[in-house]
């Protein structure tokens, strides 16, 4: 007990000193799953409004594999782009393996599916009558979808935190296609994995901390959109 | 004079469900016309094809002389002359301005010249200082009042309004239909649907009687009855259909 109520001491200590290595991959963290949900949003609101759509071919099929991609292990996402990216992978020659890029590719593909099936979601319970109501006061269809965005805003919202979540959180991808480098792929939860192991638990343990208030903050603010 | 609206041998489906049965009906400019008929009788769904926001299933729809198309562009075109104001209107998550604002925004109007045509519209519907409301707020009347006040901004050549008054207090349903009155007098061609067949009357409507999706025709209903003629207009009257 006494152990882990003076690693939760040197915990705070580090988080209140503000410690380099402390912020360094906290920023690392955050920074390269910001991007990764930039992309995944880029790529995952079209798809889920695509979806969102009656006359999609093999619509629920697309669905069903939407669904089960959202329960993808991250090891597993790590796996394929680990043997895309390596030197004997088709994509070897890009040089991206333990580089942030092949973490924001793996981030990427783990956050799309959640934010395609957060916005496919809002937008099958969205108002029937917005786009009609745009359409007759004289928006061109495209009009008409971006008014119908607009308007499920908070759903598309969520959809984008959730996906942040997910990739904050994960430490397969981040593992294997980083490789944990010290102030460059080093995020917080390949830091507390690797602190921990060798025996420097406080540090791993700030980091946690961290990463739970990140946590917290990104569920309140999920609930509050859900509730809007 | 050209019609405004021709449709031939128009014919609507949900699924296999057959809603509108339409042979022949031309709709003159500048005109007002009252749809009736009973729940389900098609007069929505009419509405929704008058607005260019339903495609039929099968038949021809000639909007000012000219044949709709659906999937070209010149549909675009064609629907800013046409605005349809739902029996249950839906208002766009933000103020009762940038509601508004929303269809003049669309067609270049901005500045002081949006400040003003919405001011207008407002005091129009009787709810002057609601501009910064939020819409969500809003009673259903009120609603209402606003969707029509965000019609009459844009000045539509025509004007559909499914049962304007249904949500709307006793009260104020008298103004609503002075402002529908000085639109006809204005010309604005006005197609309304409407369960009351007084109202229809009131605002001096020509009647269309749609039954299970057909036109129905008035004359020969209110000949089948011994409604007395209305005093103000000389019209007759019956249970089902507005006047003859």
């Amino acid at each position: 007990m006494e152990y882990l109520s003076s690693s939760l001491g040197t915990a705070l200590a580090l988080i209140v000193s503000m410690d380099r290595e402390v912020l360094s991959t906290v920023w690392t963290s955050l920074s390269l799953s910001l991007v990764s949900i930039g992309m995944a949003a880029l790529i995952g609101i079209p798809v889920g409004a695509w979806l969102s759509m009656g006359r999609v071919p093999l619509r629920r099929l697309c669905i069903t594999l939407l669904n089960t991609l959202m329960a993808l292990p991250t090891v597993v996402v790590g796996l394929v782009i680990f043997g895309l990216l390596s030197r004997q992978g088709p994509l070897g020659s890009w040089g991206l393996l333990f580089t942030p890029w092949a973490m924001i590719i793996g981030q990427t593909v783990l956050a799309t599916p959640i934010v395609a099936n957060y916005t496919l979601g809002a937008l099958s319970g969205a108002d029937p009558r917005i786009l009609p109501t745009a359409l007759t006061l004289g928006a061109s269809p495209l009009q008409g979808a971006w008014q119908l965005l607009l308007e499920v805003r908070f759903g598309i919202m969520a959809a984008i935190i959730a996906g942040f979540g997910r990739v904050i959180a994960e430490v397969g991808v981040a593992m294997m296609l980083g490789g944990n480098i010290r102030g460059y792929t080093r995020t917080m939860t390949t830091a507390i994995a690797l602190e921990t192991s060798k025996g420097e638990f406080a540090f791993g343990l700030a980091l946690g901390l961290v990463l739970m208030t990140v946590a917290l903050a990104v569920n309140l603010l999920l609930n509050l959109l859900q509730q809007r | 004079m050209q019609p405004i609206y021709s449709l031939q041998h128009i014919v609507k489906r949900y699924d296999s469900r057959l809603v509108l049965d339409i042979d022949q009906l031309e709709l003159i400019p500048g005109q007002s016309y009252a749809l009736l008929g009973p729940n389900g009788a098609g007069k929505s769904t009419l509405l929704e094809l008058l607005a260019l926001l339903s495609q039929p299933t099968a038949g021809n729809l000639q909007f000012a002389g000219e044949t709709v198309h659906w999937n070209k562009r010149s549909l675009r075109s064609q629907r800013e002359r046409i605005t349809l104001v739902h029996q249950a209107p839906y208002l766009f998550n933000r103020s009762v301005f940038d509601n508004i604002a929303f269809g003049l925004s669309l067609r270049g109007i901005h500045g002081a010249r949006q400040r003003q045509t919405i001011a207008a519209a407002l005091e129009r519907v009787g709810l002057a200082d609601f501009a910064p409301r939020h819409a969500r707020r809003l009673s259903g009347g009120e609603a209402q009042r606003v969707a029509l006040a965000r019609a009459l901004a844009l000045r539509p050549e025509v004007l559909l309004l499914d049962e304007p008054t249904a949500s709307i207090h006793s009260e104020t349903v008298p103004v609503l239909e002075q402002v529908i009155n000085e639109l006809r007098a204005s010309g604005t061609t006005l197609i309304i649907a409407t369960h009351d067949p007084q109202q229809a009357a009131r605002l001096q409507c020509h009647p269309l009687m749609l039954e299970n999706g057909q036109l129905a025709d008035p004359v020969q209903r209110c000949q089948q009855t011994d409604h007395p003629p209305l005093p103000e207009t000389g019209r007759s009257t019956c249970g089902h259909c507005c006047a003859a």
